[in-house]
């Protein structure tokens, strides 16, 4: 098993796009291109960005958005070499990343979170998709008619996470 | 600042500080002067205090505007076969198409939860990942393995149905021989080794990881060996390399079968035609691999030639004898990657990551308990004097040979006596068949089946005369294939036959005959690994009721001082399997060998 380059015709189902904050190392972004079996296609990884005192202190409450939207969400995005149907993210605040891309972005969480009027229910999963762009719903549901026959939307943020975790421990 | 009064007495305004006081205050001579000239002699005090005129020091907070550095890796796509097949669902909770349901309208936290509860009262599937081995260094191969969806997933992505719901440590083993291009799994006899090889290297035939096969397993072990791979892969392509010449090398070019089975002794006669036709094969899994633990027997030489991308061994006794027999089988897996140098604590460390052994205890909470009793027995009178007699003259003779007493001597010793201890040589009295005898009356009559095992063809064959109330049946390897193929039919089948009488060359390895419940060590081999193997031919997935294993050992005898040093192998192998503290000496030495009659070894002569 091992590492090739893609071919250019395969069109990746779905992409799933997170942070990790690691205390030691600072903030690192991932995002897994996935194919319909829920297989990997490309990873894209960030170096960890860490954030000084005084920036905390200057951006406030707009740091996270800020940080997770603009600097590492449409850096990673802008890296795929595949386009995706559609992007998920488990992280609220990622979904500033928008206004920064054409992709529709949706966030995923946990069933057990009180939904938006717009949400629908999959699996264990609770997706939210962009209220702004309703053309996008119709492409979001068909994307994911696919991939939930054979993943767990929820799951592949953590294979996400515990590929930052191996890449903090070289 | 420095005042300057003191050269300035009066405090006539002047360049640097100026400084007033109260005239009832100061402590200087006062000299008073007409009001109408005083404006002109005092100038009113001027506080000039000078402002440091430094440019202010700025503090600079960058705003974060620099995009952090991106690593990119890309991986093979691995097409998503059409499905021809029925697909296996564990518990699941994925959705299929159509099952999407509008969030409720949770105006109130209960509507919701409910909901959540509803979601997550479904049983949790298990969720096993294929984790990259520790020799996969470089980064993109190991986020390959780490951003793959669970085993569970991909199998059933894959469409691959089995016939049987593995367990979950088969799983494990799934995912631990996957990604590995050397591997030893090493599971307890009878937990499913080849079900789990099977099944790996047909998923990887799936994945198109693989395309090339060979499964090498003991002469015996070939019919069971195509019986699994139709079990457990049915559409994989399997052909057995046997016959004459000509044909075995018609059946080493075939191309275009994933699958190819051959004994032993086929991969030693045909070494040079398999060179000679320049065959490669992706994956070689040895079954039994202990076989190849004598690095300098031409079967382990072998195997080892045999060109290859992934080497797997499969076997439940890794470590037979002595430390050396592992390192033999890693000279197959990974070569040089063990030592004889090493300590068994060391060897343990480094086989660490390549071998994986599981035991029943451990993985099989609901397998049947097996229960171990050691029957000790008393010779028979006769017996006893025909045992003293031999042994009083064996140890004489071998006194008397002195320096020319050799290993061989005193194994022939051995052997003579553990016989007497099966059968008197004289009379053919024996204590131990009396109580086989009376234990097999029971078994019979419960309608339940038993296996004797021996070391002796000739004892079985006795054995079998003397047992055949009880429709007792042979297995050993004076036998044909075909005539112990059928033993094995008549013994499962026939309710008439409950005993099964095997030697432990033959019948310890690979047969599933989980439905005995009694085993019987008739008389005990040289190593607890291959008493452990025949032990589970019964004792193993699908046994029904509880096993019940009796070792037969005859009191006061060389069968009891055997028994001690087996202990002793037994600490070994699971130290080095374990990594645990050293290990007593590994094996039976010359020094072992000699001390059971308390005699010492002779010293070799420097060449």
């Amino acid at each position: 098993m091992g590492q090739h380059t893609v071919e250019p015709s395969i069109t990746a189902a779905c992409g799933f796009l997170t942070a990790v904050d690691s205390p030691s190392h600072g903030l690192f972004g991932g995002y897994l291109l996935v194919d319909m079996a829920g297989r990997p296609l490309e990873f894209h990884c960030t170096a960890p960005l860490k954030v000084s005192r005084a920036q905390q202190i200057l951006y406030g409450a707009t740091l996270h958005s800020h940080l997770h939207g603009q600097q590492i969400g449409a850096t990673l995005l802008a890296e795929g070499t595949l386009q995706p149907q559609v992007v998920l993210t488990d992280l609220e605040s990622m979904l500033h990343v928008r206004p920064h891309t054409k992709l529709p972005v949706a966030l995923v969480v946990r069933r057990d979170t009180p939904p938006t009027a717009s949400s629908f229910y999959v699996g264990t999963a609770c997706v939210s998709p962009p209220s702004d762009h309703p053309e996008h719903a119709s492409q979001l549901r068909a994307a994911i008619e696919t991939l939930v026959a054979s993943v767990d939307l929820c799951e592949p943020f953590e294979r996400i996470r515990a590929a930052i975790e191996e890449a903090q421990r070289h | 600042m420095e005042d300057r009064l003191s050269q300035n007495p009066l405090g006539f305004a002047a360049p640097g500080r100026m400084r007033s006081w109260h005239l009832a205050q100061c402590p200087l001579p006062v000299v008073h002067v007409l009001p109408a000239i005083a404006p002109r002699l005092f100038r009113p005090a001027h506080l000039r205090l000078p402002i440091d005129s430094a440019t202010p020091h700025v503090v600079r907070v960058p705003l974060i505007d620099q995009r952090p550095a991106v690593q990119s890796y890309q991986f093979r796509h691995a097409p998503v076969p059409p499905a021809p097949w029925q697909t296996i669902v564990p518990p699941a909770t994925h959705v299929r198409a159509g099952d999407f349901s509008p969030a409720p309208n949770c105006a109130s936290a209960a509507s919701c939860a409910s909901a959540a509860d509803r979601a997550s009262a479904a049983p949790k599937p298990k969720r096993t990942r294929i984790l990259p081995p520790r020799d996969v260094v470089k980064m993109g191969e190991r986020f390959f393995f780490l951003l793959q969806p669970n085993l569970e997933t991909i199998l059933e992505t894959s469409h691959l149905e089995f016939p049987r719901q593995p367990f979950p440590f088969q799983f494990d083993g799934m995912a631990f021989l996957m990604p590995r291009h050397g591997a030893v799994l090493a599971d307890e006899m009878g937990l499913g080794k080849s079900m789990q090889a099977i099944s790996s290297l047909r998923l990887l035939v799936r994945l198109g990881e693989v395309r090339r096969v060979l499964v090498i397993c003991p002469k015996g072990l070939v019919s069971n060996w195509t019986r699994e791979i139709a079990d457990w892969a049915p559409e994989l392509l399997v052909a057995v390399v046997e016959g004459d010449p000509q044909r075995r090398r018609w059946q080493w070019a075939l191309e275009d079968v994933p699958v190819k089975v051959a004994n032993y002794e086929v991969v030693v006669r045909d070494r040079e035609l398999v060179a000679e036709l320049g065959l490669s094969f992706d994956l070689v899994v040895i079954d039994e691999a202990q076989r190849i633990k004598n690095r300098s027997s031409h079967t382990s030489q072998a195997v080892r030639s045999l060109s290859r991308n992934r080497s797997w061994a499969l076997t439940g006794t890794p470590v037979e004898n002595s430390a050396e027999d592992l390192v033999g089988i890693f000279e197959f897996v990974a070569p040089g990657h063990l030592s004889d140098s090493m300590s068994p604590r060391a060897m343990g460390a480094a086989a660490a990551d390549h071998v994986l052994r599981r035991t029943k205890d451990r993985v099989l909470k609901d397998l049947p308990p097996r229960l171990n009793r050691d029957e000790r027995i008393e010779l028979t009178a006769e017996q006893r004097e025909t045992y003293r007699r031999a042994e009083e003259e064996g140890v004489l003779r071998l006194s008397k040979m002195g320096q020319g007493a050799a290993i061989q001597h005193v194994f022939e010793l051995i052997l003579r006596l553990k016989q007497i201890c099966n059968f008197d040589t004289a009379t053919g009295e024996s204590a131990k068949l009396e109580c086989l005898e009376a234990e097999l009356d029971e078994i019979h009559a419960s309608g339940r089946k038993s296996l004797v095992f021996s070391q002796w063809v000739e004892t079985i064959g006795r054995l079998r005369g003397k047992l055949s109330r009880f429709g007792a049946l042979e297995y050993h390897g004076g036998m044909s294939t075909a005539a112990r193929d059928e033993a094995i039919e008549r013994f499962k089948n026939d309710p008439r036959h409950s005993v099964l009488l095997l030697s432990y060359g033959a019948g310890a390895v690979g047969l599933n005959l989980q439905f005995s419940q009694y085993v019987f060590l008739f008389d005990r081999w040289w190593n607890p690994a291959v008493e452990d193997q025949a032990i589970n031919r019964a004792h193993r997935i699908g046994a029904v009721g509880a096993v019940t294993v009796t070792r037969f050992l005859s009191v006061d005898t060389i069968e009891e001082r055997i028994d001690e040093v087996l202990r002793q192998k037994r600490d070994l192998s699971d130290t080095i399997l374990s990594q645990a503290e050293s290990a007593p000496i590994a094996g039976l030495t010359q020094s072992d060998l000699f001390a059971l009659f308390q005699l010492v070894p002779p010293q070799r002569s420097a060449a």
